[in-house]
């Protein structure tokens, strides 16, 4: 824990509250920023002195000799960050003439967690030696509020691929794997199916879609892959099923279904709402026992050891997070309309991408984690050159599709996540 | 969130038809009505001789502001107190004060009142106004005064002729001890005047009587019991829950008197599975704990188990020449106690020893819940021990080492065995909007309104 927490602190002033004691309110704002600036630069991965404090630690209580050192991560570090840390621990360590044998061999052994509380981290070594008790040392050091990554060289990085543009809005976008590939692309009045010749996509097939009703504005829709036929589309009142093989013919019919949020790994549906662009927030199966969120524009799952906490983008401006018990909302994160979970390499293996709200002509998606309750950025915002009308996961639920409007076109982008930098 | 403006201009119109244009801007106006358990018979934040609640201190907060603010990741923040700073030494420390500031009779908050109130609520400290500021100097040292002073029992108030005044937020129309309260929304508020005109509590409301108050209509805002909170969600009710931060434990009237008591006490401790009483009876509603602090306040509670050892119970037992029965106490009047301490009676002979349950004052041993103090983990373990009256912790410092040093000497005492950290719960009707409550079970009334008309 900081030392200074409860220490001298000059808390700037409310803005336009008039105050008397000018001569503190001045003096607040820059020792404010200062002590921001502080707390931001210890979070930024300025883990050195840190490692070099526990290893200080652990060596005052083994000793030179040999030791078994096992890592476990408690806390939001993403693994290239606890990483970073284990590689700066383990050099300091041997500094101290610690030399790393395995758990049979050694004279000692030490767990060393990363965990955090509510404003630091906090990295716990419990030692272990065969002649004497256990021992428990400790350090600890401030951690962003909620943008840590932000001060840190991005642990993850966004990677935007374009597949296809048009000026028709385009819904949906599903690649089809194969030799060659296909891709079908979701529209107002039906699917298009191109196929991959020479690098360059290539008309083949279009199946249109009639409906009786009128389209409700802000129009949505979602393509999903299937195994026992090629593809289902999902409109707004409407369901449409392929064939599996070509030449394809589809096959629509007014239906209130509810629509897949998840992937095959994590099945999740959800009644649209047919003249709106939300979900009614009615659930199928249901999030555990939770068979009912806040009406919503999308949701994203997070996986966790035992369950699934699944996030809705809801109608009223808040993120949800129901994990089959509670109903909590995530507070003001300036979050968009549209979220889509993405499966990586990454962390903790899966990443939330997420818009950003307001209301500027150009868009941004930012990758998250949810160690907890809260999320943490894991990339830089990738800047859009226009507004996200449609973000899904695809069926492998490793990428994303996105779609863009700009002023004149439709865009539709597929998003993947990549920490190997 | 962002869709386009053209499908938002569509889509109102069908919402204005539908009389339920309710999604984005709030409503000012209405009524919350809120049902609580407790039944406080005073609202006085100074008056120590009303029990601690998560209850009574959202209902302080609701009147009575306090000097300093903690926000959800126990950070302060001014309230009263634009800025404060120590003398060397940490015992004598300034506070200036927000001008501007009034009681809910209009007159001043200003040094010579918040001197009062603060000493009338701690007899120990010295208070001084000066200015624009008042001087606290403790009776040692004192590094969380800060923190201490964003606790509600330090809520500033104006004691008058029996009437009792506050700067909050909301201000008393009609209080009948006990059993209900009338809060009315102060349009001059320096914090901005609440979204709802009023607020009605009514007290003394067990879990049952709320829940039938919030199906018809009568409640818009309801506790849940621990134990009911995932039937609750199940049953599609919009519920609320902070993180776990209310303490579950047995406490021991006094020390161990022999090493063999203490041996006892230690079997006690390996026979009792929290996480089977999490699973079973709270169905995973809280957090098996073997800390007094839950992790994600203090980083480090993972360092003391929670899980049973049976064998291991066993085999301490065996050592015991003479294991006396015990007694343990519980509140009578809490459903979950009960059938918690009936759990633990079993638990205990299966390790060879015998408890019995007493509603009796004199218990060997009790089950209690205590709703932690603080977001700050030092202030809330010094806080846990003075109430528990276990041997203040010695705290050099707020470091997770000395604070989990002073945690251990508190356990080693064997005075105290953790069991579970609950989540406090709520449950709102679906006209309630934005009702969030934070992590220490806070209601953040502040931001939450009601929408008109019922979906």
């Amino acid at each position: 824990m900081a030392n200074d927490r409860h220490s001298a602190i000059y808390n700037a002033r409310i803005p336009q509250m008039p105050s008397s004691r000018s001569r503190f309110g001045r003096a607040a704002c820059p020792l404010f920023i200062i002590l921001l600036l502080a707390t931001y630069s210890a979070a930024a991965g300025n883990w050195a002195s840190a490692d070099e404090q526990l290893a200080a630690k652990i060596a005052s209580v083994i000793g030179p000799g040999t030791a078994f050192i096992d890592f476990a991560n408690r806390s939001s570090l993403t693994r290239a960050q606890t990483d970073e840390v284990r590689r700066g621990l383990l050099t300091e360590l041997a500094n101290h003439g610690v030399r790393f044998a395995n758990a049979e061999q050694a004279a000692a052994s030490v767990k060393v967690t990363f965990s955090e509380d509510l404003q630091n981290y906090v990295w716990v070594a419990e030692i272990h030696q065969s002649s004497n008790e256990s021992a428990v040392v400790m350090v600890s050091l401030a951690r962003a509020e909620t943008q840590p990554a932000a001060h840190d060289a991005p642990a993850v990085v966004i990677h935007k691929a374009l597949l296809w543009s048009q000026p028709d809005r385009i819904l949906d976008v599903a690649v089809i794997d194969g030799s060659p590939a296909h891709m079908a692309v979701l529209e107002a009045n039906g699917v298009n199916i191109y196929k991959l010749q020479d690098t360059r996509w290539q008309p083949e097939q279009s199946l249109p879609v009639s409906h009786s009703r009128p389209w409700p504005r802000d129009l949505r829709g979602r393509l999903m892959l299937r195994k026992d036929h090629l593809f289902d589309a999902f409109l707004p009142g409407l369901f449409c099923r392929s064939t599996a093989k070509p030449p394809l013919a589809l096959t629509c019919y007014e239906s209130d279904d509810p629509w897949p949020l998840g992937t095959d790994q994590f099945a999740l549906n959800a009644f649209f709402t047919p003249a709106r662009n939300y979900f009614t927030g009615a659930l199928a199966p249901g999030v555990g026992e939770q068979t009912a969120a806040p009406s919503f524009y999308s949701a994203a799952p997070v996986p966790r050891e035992k369950y699934t906490l699944w996030l809705f983008a809801a109608v009223d401006g808040q993120l949800h997070l129901l994990d089959g018990i509670t109903d909590q909302r995530a507070g003001k994160l300036g979050w968009g309309s549209d979220i889509a979970a993405v499966r990586s390499n990454c962390g903790s293996g899966w990443q939330i991408l997420a818009t950003r709200s307001g209301s500027s002509s150009n868009d941004s998606i930012r990758a998250y984690e949810f160690p907890d309750r809260e999320p943490i950025p894991v990339s830089d915002p990738a800047e859009l050159d226009g507004a996200v009308s449609a973000l899904w996961t695809e069926s492998n639920g490793a990428t994303a599709i996105a779609v863009l409007q700009n002023s004149d076109r439709y865009e539709a982008f597929r998003l993947s996540i990549d920490c190997s930098r | 969130m962002k869709r386009s403006a053209s499908a938002l201009i569509a889509a109102a119109s069908v919402l204005i038809a539908a009389g339920s244009m309710a999604a984005t801007r709030p409503h000012y106006g209405g009524t919350f009505r809120i049902a609580v358990q407790a039944a406080p018979a005073s609202l006085d934040p100074a008056d120590s001789s009303q029990p601690d609640s998560f209850t009574r201190r959202n209902v302080s907060r609701l009147i009575f502001d306090t000097l300093v603010d903690q926000d959800d990741r126990g950070i302060l923040q001014p309230a009263i107190a634009t800025s404060w700073e120590p003398e060397p030494g940490n015992q004598r420390w300034h506070f200036y004060l927000r001008p501007g500031i009034s009681f809910h009779d209009g007159t001043a908050v200003n040094s010579d009142s918040v001197a009062v109130s603060l000493r009338t609520a701690n007899p120990n400290w010295k208070v001084f106004p000066t200015g624009d500021s008042v001087v606290i100097e403790c009776a040692s040292p004192d590094p969380w005064l800060p923190a201490e002073l964003a606790l509600a029992r330090n809520g500033i108030a104006k004691r008058e002729g029996g009437k009792l005044l506050g700067s909050g937020t909301f201000a008393i129309s009609h209080w009948n001890p006990g059993k209900k309260l009338e809060l009315s929304a102060r349009d001059d508020c320096w914090r901005g005047r609440a979204f709802v005109d009023s607020i009605e509590i009514e007290m003394g409301r067990n879990f049952r009587e709320q829940m039938i108050e919030l199906d018809l209509g009568k409640a818009d805002v309801v506790e849940v019991a621990p134990e009911q909170a995932h039937r609750a969600a199940t049953e599609g009710r919009a519920v609320q829950s902070s993180a776990p931060f209310e303490l579950m434990a047995l406490i021991f009237s006094r020390d161990p008197q022999t090493p063999d008591e203490a041996r006892q006490r230690q079997v006690l401790a390996l026979s009792i599975d929290p996480a089977a009483l999490n699973n079973v009876l709270l169905q995973g509603a809280a957090e098996p704990t073997g800390a007094l602090l839950p992790g994600w306040v203090t980083g480090y509670a993972f360092l003391f188990p929670s899980e049973a050892d049976l064998s291991r119970a066993r085999q301490l037992r065996s050592e015991i020449r003479y294991a006396p029965s015990w007694s343990l106490g519980y509140d009578a009047s809490d459903q979950l106690a009960r059938v918690i301490a009936e759990r633990i009676t079993l638990n205990a002979r299966d390790a060879g020893l015998s408890v019995q349950l007493t509603n009796s004052g004199t218990a060997d041993f009790r089950l209690v819940r205590i709703p932690l103090a603080s977001l700050d983990a030092a202030l809330a373990l010094t806080k846990l021990a003075e109430n528990l009256k276990l041997p203040q912790p010695k705290l050099a410092s707020d470091t997770s080492s000395d604070l989990y040093m002073a945690e251990t000497s508190l356990l080693e005492s064997k005075r105290i065995i953790p069991l579970l950290h609950l989540k406090i719960t709520t449950a709102t009707a679906s006209t309630v909007k934005n009702w969030t409550t934070g992590r220490d079970g806070s209601w953040h009334t502040q931001d939450a309104w009601l929408a008109m008309e019922k979906p």
